[in-house]
């Protein structure tokens, strides 16, 4: 390159004071000048293409949103709490799958009439306490350590995975429950004990690791469905009026154990 | 200035996903870029907007630079058509159509120093509609349709005012 | 208002009838901290409870003035600190960005634009700028373990409680983390704990030793080498009545007590100082190291 252009008509260049044919000129060689380039690199403001780097930078580096995070975002939960729900295993697609399933027993029960709906009733509300054992507890979770040692409450974080966990099975099953046969109110008779199974297992946490919580939680509830329905001869006993209201019960008993008892997740080991 | 990297090498490292190298290749064009772009389009945040698209898109292809022409001039081609993308987006107001002048369509490659006075001056007496698609495809490398796009102008429009400035050009230089 | 100290005094922690940490007084100011110790020598348990993941069995305990045992005032802590612990888990599927971004969201960054800014900064001070966008699962252990520091190092702590930190990485990756670490221990407390004696001559200006849940030692690097003195030789054969020896690289045997016979007085280390302090338990897993 022989030939460069001269430093007054570049600084008349870049303050845009250079006549046309000269802007011609200077912009027909500078793509292909690095010393031209270097000089009027100096005469255009850090400050904004700093800015502008900034956000390429941050366009780069922008985690990758899994589906579930974006459709959060969307409907106005924060950036960073959709962030945190889209890390849970819970809402990762394959346990959205397992969800899934919930749909192969509405089909099986819809094909065999009482033991179908018992089978569905039993099995729904287990549901969210699987979701929550994933979603939490040092054997499952991997920065648990790390974890406990933010300022975030840990019993926050499990709550919030809960609620994603319970909205996600909630709505899996309801839409499951269509397919039973004949729109009945026993179709919906699966979401008190839900509320119920997934509250007795947090309180429990509080004294248990979270799988071991929602595994006892998980065979009690199954045996009072099978002993109900053995003793009685009826098997939809345990989600007849008085089943729904004890499950209230329980429910409202459990989130007050669990108001008493935050402070326990918030070290190892449990109580401080 | 001495040992540094070429532009090719620093593209080769960007395509295989050197960020530091990126930073490299914004460092030596984001200013000219910003210079020539405020040229083509008045608003800064538009054009603020062009060069990160610009640079976002050479980070996505710089594995498809066919080594033809300089890195800067394909840079430019990159930025060009992000800037009417943009403008495509934004009311027409916000579109400068920038002073421009003519180079003879058969010496391309003949750079014009300032000193060549009549040709500057012949250039500078074609209208500025002229000039403007001149500027636009010659200096800038767009398609007619592109220009078009760019000056909001249809693309037959600018096939009829670049054989316009040719045979005023043509006319004045013989 | 806090001090920049981390106080302790009889600081226990019992599991069933064993105290692993029995009875810990210390006072710990601004600099970097070695914590040596042989295995099972209540390390871990110790930076645990001074990450406020753990709580004490008895004793007190004050990090930066605040009491770790009331609820507010351990949230406050923990805006204040950074631990790395021993054995970080990973979600497998983020990338080192994508993790670092996840704590980083933890220690409650809420604001987007900043908190991607600090995340790519601790990143950078970890050498790990260049495969940010990299998953997990594919980086070596070492680079995983710089993935673990940088999350420690999120929003400038005052207090850093690192674990083994530089287990796991090459030499070049080691003298680039204690040249991190000294500059951090400027202004900063740096609790690092570490069975490499080479890091703690390079990098701590005051050791403290553990064993069997004690310190039984707390001094500078220089002192804990001059306990040694007079009592390191090397001889060409290994004496069998001799309880700390080993095999230099030289083929000579290096001993650490009594002299053996034909051998000459060397200059102790660090290292051997430490061996003379917690005998041949430490020695025996030294060899097979």
């Amino acid at each position: 390159m022989t030939w460069h252009v001269r430093p007054d008509l570049l600084e008349r260049y870049a303050r845009g004071d250079a006549e046309a044919t000269q802007a011609y000129s200077v912009e027909a060689h500078l793509p292909s000048c690095e010393h031209c380039r270097g000089q009027i690199a100096a005469l255009v403001d850090a400050g904004r293409l700093e800015r502008v780097w900034d956000d390429i930078e941050e366009h780069l580096d922008a985690p990758r949103r899994g589906p579930v995070e974006a459709g959060l975002i969307r409907v106005g939960v924060p950036d960073h709490v959709a962030r945190l729900l889209g890390a849970t295993p819970a809402l990762r697609l394959s346990w959205l799958l397992a969800c899934a399933l919930v749909l192969v027993f509405a089909a099986w029960g819809a094909s065999r009439r009482t033991e179908g709906l018992v089978v569905f009733l039993a099995l729904a509300p287990l549901l969210p306490i699987a979701g929550i054992a994933a979603a939490y507890g040092p054997d499952l979770d991997p920065t648990y350590e790390i974890g406990l040692a933010a300022p975030m409450h840990s019993l926050r974080l499990l709550l919030i995975r809960a609620l994603a966990v319970l909205v996600t099975t909630t709505a899996t099953t309801a839409v499951a429950s269509l397919a039973l046969p004949g729109l009945h109110w026993s179709a919906a008779a699966w979401l008190a004990p839900s509320l119920g199974l997934t509250l007795t297992s947090l309180a429990l946490a509080t004294r248990l690791a979270a799988p071991a919580a929602c595994g006892s939680v998980a065979v009690v509830w199954l045996l009072s469905v099978a002993i109900g329905g053995r003793v009685t001869d009826e098997p939809l006993l345990v989600f007849g009026l008085a089943g729904q209201l004890t499950c209230m019960l329980v429910a409202a008993i459990a989130a007050a154990v669990l108001a008493r008892n935050t402070d326990s997740f918030e070290r190892r080991g449990g109580i401080a | 200035m001495s040992a540094e990297r070429s532009d090719v090498e620093v593209l080769a490292a960007v395509a295989d996903g050197d960020r530091r190298a990126l930073r490299v290749l914004y460092d030596r064009h984001a200013p000219w870029l910003a210079l020539r772009l405020a040229r083509r389009c008045a608003d800064p945040g538009v054009v603020d907007e062009t060069i990160q698209d610009t640079f976002m898109a050479v980070w996505r292809s710089a594995g498809r630079y066919s080594g033809q022409g300089d890195v800067g001039a394909w840079i430019w081609g990159i930025a060009i058509r992000r800037l009417i993308d943009a403008l495509r987006r934004l009311p027409r107001a916000e579109v400068l159509v920038a002073e421009v002048h003519d180079r003879p369509c058969v010496e391309e490659d003949v750079l014009l120093g300032v000193e060549h006075g009549d040709l500057g001056g012949a250039l500078s007496r074609l209208s500025p509609e002229l000039r403007a698609v001149v500027q636009a495809t010659v200096l800038d490398g767009l398609t007619s349709r592109e220009a078009g796009r760019l000056l909001g102008i249809p693309a037959g429009t600018v096939k009829t005012r670049m054989m316009r400035a040719r045979a005023q050009l043509r006319e004045e230089l013989a | 208002m806090t001090q920049a100290t981390i106080t302790m005094s009889d600081l226990r922690k019992r599991y069933g009838t064993t105290d692993v940490v029995a009875g810990m007084t210390l006072s710990i100011g601004p600099g970097v901290t070695g914590l040596l110790g042989p295995n099972g020598a209540g390390k871990t348990t110790l930076m645990r409870m001074l990450a406020t993941v753990l709580a004490p069995t008895s004793g007190d305990l004050r990090l930066l003035g605040l009491d770790p045992a009331d609820r507010d005032e351990r949230t406050e802590m923990r805006r204040r600190l950074g631990y790395m612990p021993q054995e970080p888990g990973f979600h497998r599927h983020f990338t080192a960005f994508e993790f670092v971004d996840y704590i980083a969201i933890l220690k409650e960054m809420t604001d987007t634009r900043e908190r991607h800014r600090d995340v790519r900064r601790v990143l950078e001070l970890v050498g790990l700028g260049d495969v940010a966008g990299q998953r997990i699962r594919k980086l070596s252990g070492g680079m995983r373990r710089r993935v673990a520091l940088a999350q420690a190092l999120l929003g400038d702590p005052e207090l850093l409680v690192l674990d083994e930190p530089s287990a796991a990485l090459d030499p070049e990756q080691r003298m680039r983390f204690r040249e991190l670490a000294s500059g951090l221990g400027q202004e900063r407390i740096v609790l690092v704990s570490t069975h490499q004696t080479e890091d703690v001559a390079a990098l701590c200006q005051r050791v403290i030793v553990m064993h069997d849940g004690r310190a039984v030692f707390d001094d500078t690097p220089a002192q804990l080498s001059a306990l040694a003195h007079g009592r390191v030789w090397i001889a060409d054969q290994r004496d069998p009545r001799a309880q700390l020896w080993w095999r230099t690289a030289e083929g000579h045997h290096r001993h650490v007590g009594d002299p053996p016979p034909a051998a000459q007085l060397v200059e102790p280390t660090i290292e051997d100082g430490y061996l003379l302090l917690v005998g041949p338990q430490a020695a025996d897993a030294r060899v097979a190291a």
